[in-house]
């Protein structure tokens, strides 16, 4: 039998026999692809399929898209005299064939669309939201130091053309001093959110840029801390002598340990870090206050040692 | 262009092109979509056609080529679906490899690339980018009609049940194609590279016919090129998700 209507967007989501009989589904379907539905029916009428088109009370469209998975669902139970959860993978594959094909400039236009809901979608994390910060704080941080640089070189002669241009690059400059600042500010209070403690640990900077680097909270938090202690470092791990730390580099209190002496601090501090993390990804208990005297702690021991 | 440069067409693939400099053999593929390039490759105007240079060392599909892969290659028309698109640094030369009447279903998990790739979309007329984990066929299987070719590229230590199961549910039938750059670094160090690719040989032997596989170095350290057709046998049980190709080892860092 061949499907007679098609709901959804075009022979995507769901296929229906005469009378809106499911014949094929039920898919499983979220909400993305729901949304994603709605506005590509709202990109006008003209770009569905005609057989769609006829076949979809206007004044329903919405309604039909939106009710359908349930109306499927109960429909396939009726005919299949069982529980509809995940359909078997032969049923699937009976579907599929069956689906009739897009032309090619509606199927691109549905693919675009959808894409940008599912990406618009997962960038509204709270997680991908700090990501963003971090690395782009990270390239202004570098542009910001790269201006500075080019300042020294600048030689000021009153009255050359060059004075000219002068003003407007200070004033470049200083609004990307400012972008810094801002996206600083946004960055330690999200990361402050979301991973409390590993951002009481190694500073909420350090925080968003290991999150950064692991791609997630989740997979930071099932680093062994001898990964965590070198994520992000350039040079590649060895027997011989290889690197002590990546972005740990510029954790909180780094600076007051002894040169010689921060290889040892990366590695107790990555311990800590990686419980705090942890904790963070999972029961989010507050342990701050805890992990911080231990890490003071070791900062004190250094020095002495060292002293 | 350089005056007198010759451009052929591969044998079996007439939209892969190849030059000859000296002893230097180039690979190119005929554009599907505009200017500017996609990740900095050369474009050269050949008479009536617009090509890509398809360098082997951005390119496990190039580097294949160059290694002297034999299997069969994404043909014109055809619509594939392909794993792990990341920006579309390949993807775009599989779609140019299919032309503009084929399909190639591109996808990404991962946010930021797949942003890219929209993007390239927007100007690739055959390209269709889904952000989606491969890991669930399922969920993106009512977007894809049945695909003639899989390419997969997939960083994962269980990435040949990945690939396996995608080909159970979105190949068409058999005698489809199937094209996996293993990376072996991802799948564990319990077996060396080439004991991986052993085990995922047996693995997939049961269920399509190989080609022989190709080592991918120097260009990319530890990974192969295997596939072939796709042959389905009702008699064949359902892949199991593991299997044979879990690594035995502690897995190996991003």
């Amino acid at each position: 039998m061949r499907p007679t209507l098609v709901v959804g967007n075009g022979p995507l989501l769901f296929i229906l026999g005469p009378g809106e009989r499911a014949i094929a589904g039920p898919f499983p379907i979220d909400p993305d692809l729901r949304r994603a539905a709605v506005r590509f029916n709202e990109l006008g009428r003209d770009d569905l399929p005609a057989e769609l088109v006829a076949s979809i009370d206007p004044a329903r469209a919405e309604e039909t898209v939106l009710a359908a998975p349930a109306r499927i669902a109960r429909a396939l139970e009726e005919r299949l005299h069982r529980p509809v959860g995940e359909p078997n993978i032969d049923e699937l594959r009976t579907a599929r064939a069956a689906v009739p094909l897009l032309d090619a400039s509606t199927e691109r236009r549905f693919f675009l669309a959808l894409g940008r809901v599912r990406l618009e979608e997962a960038m509204r994390s709270p997680e991908e939201v700090l990501i963003t910060l971090a690395r782009e704080e990270d390239r202004v941080e570098r542009s910001v130091g790269r201006e500075a640089r080019a300042a020294e070189s600048f030689v000021r002669v009153p009255g050359s053309p060059l004075d000219h241009h002068l003003d407007t690059w200070t004033r470049a400059r200083d609004a990307l001093g400012d972008l810094e600042d801002a996206l600083r500010h946004s960055l330690e209070s999200q990361a402050k959110l979301l991973v409390p403690n590993l951002s009481a640990v190694v500073g909420p900077r350090t925080a968003a840029r290991l999150v950064a680097t692991a791609g997630g909270v989740r997979p930071l938090a099932r680093m062994p801390s001898a990964r965590l202690q070198l994520l992000g470092s350039r040079r590649r791990p060895s027997p011989e002598r290889g690197p002590r730390f990546g972005v740990l580099y510029r954790a909180d209190r780094m600076a007051d340990v002894p040169i010689g002496r921060r290889g040892a601090y990366a590695r107790s501090l990555a311990a800590l870090a990686a419980i705090a993390v942890r904790v963070d990804a999972t029961t989010r208990r507050d342990l701050s206050a805890a992990l911080v005297s231990r890490r003071d702690r070791r900062v004190d021991e250094l020095r002495r040692k060292h002293g | 262009m350089r005056a007198g440069r010759s451009f052929r067409a591969v044998e079996g693939s007439p939209r892969l092109f190849e030059s000859h400099h000296g002893d230097r053999r180039e690979l190119w593929t005929e554009a599907v979509g505009e200017l500017p390039p996609v990740y900095g490759e050369r474009w050269v105007d050949a008479g009536s056609r617009r090509l890509r240079h398809f360098e082997p060392g951005r390119s496990k599909l190039a580097a294949a080529v160059v290694r002297g892969w034999s299997g069969d290659l994404p043909a014109p028309s055809e619509r594939w679906l392909y794993l792990g698109a990341a920006s579309g640094t390949t993807a775009s030369h599989v779609a140019d490899l299919v032309g503009p009447e084929g399909r190639v279903y591109a996808l990404e998990r991962s946010v930021r690339p797949f942003a890219r790739l929209l993007s390239l979309a927007d100007r690739w007329p055959n390209l269709r980018p889904i952000l989606a984990d491969a890991r669930n066929p399922r969920e993106y299987a009512t977007l894809i009609p049945p695909v003639g070719g899989l390419y997969a590229d997939i960083a994962q230590p269980d990435q040949l049940a990945i690939v396996i199961a995608n080909a159970e549910l979105l190949l068409s039938g058999s005698g489809t194609r199937l094209l996996i750059a293993l990376k072996t670094p991802s799948m564990g160090r319990g077996r060396s590279a080439a004991g991986h690719r052993d085990a995922s040989e047996t693995t997939l032997a049961d269920r399509m016919a190989l080609a022989p596989s190709v080592s991918l170095e120097p260009f990319h350290r530890g990974h192969y090129m295997m596939g072939g057709r796709w042959g389905r046998s009702s008699k064949l049980p359902a892949p199991t998700a593991t299997g044979a190709t879990r690594p035995h080892g502690r897995r190996r860092g991003r």
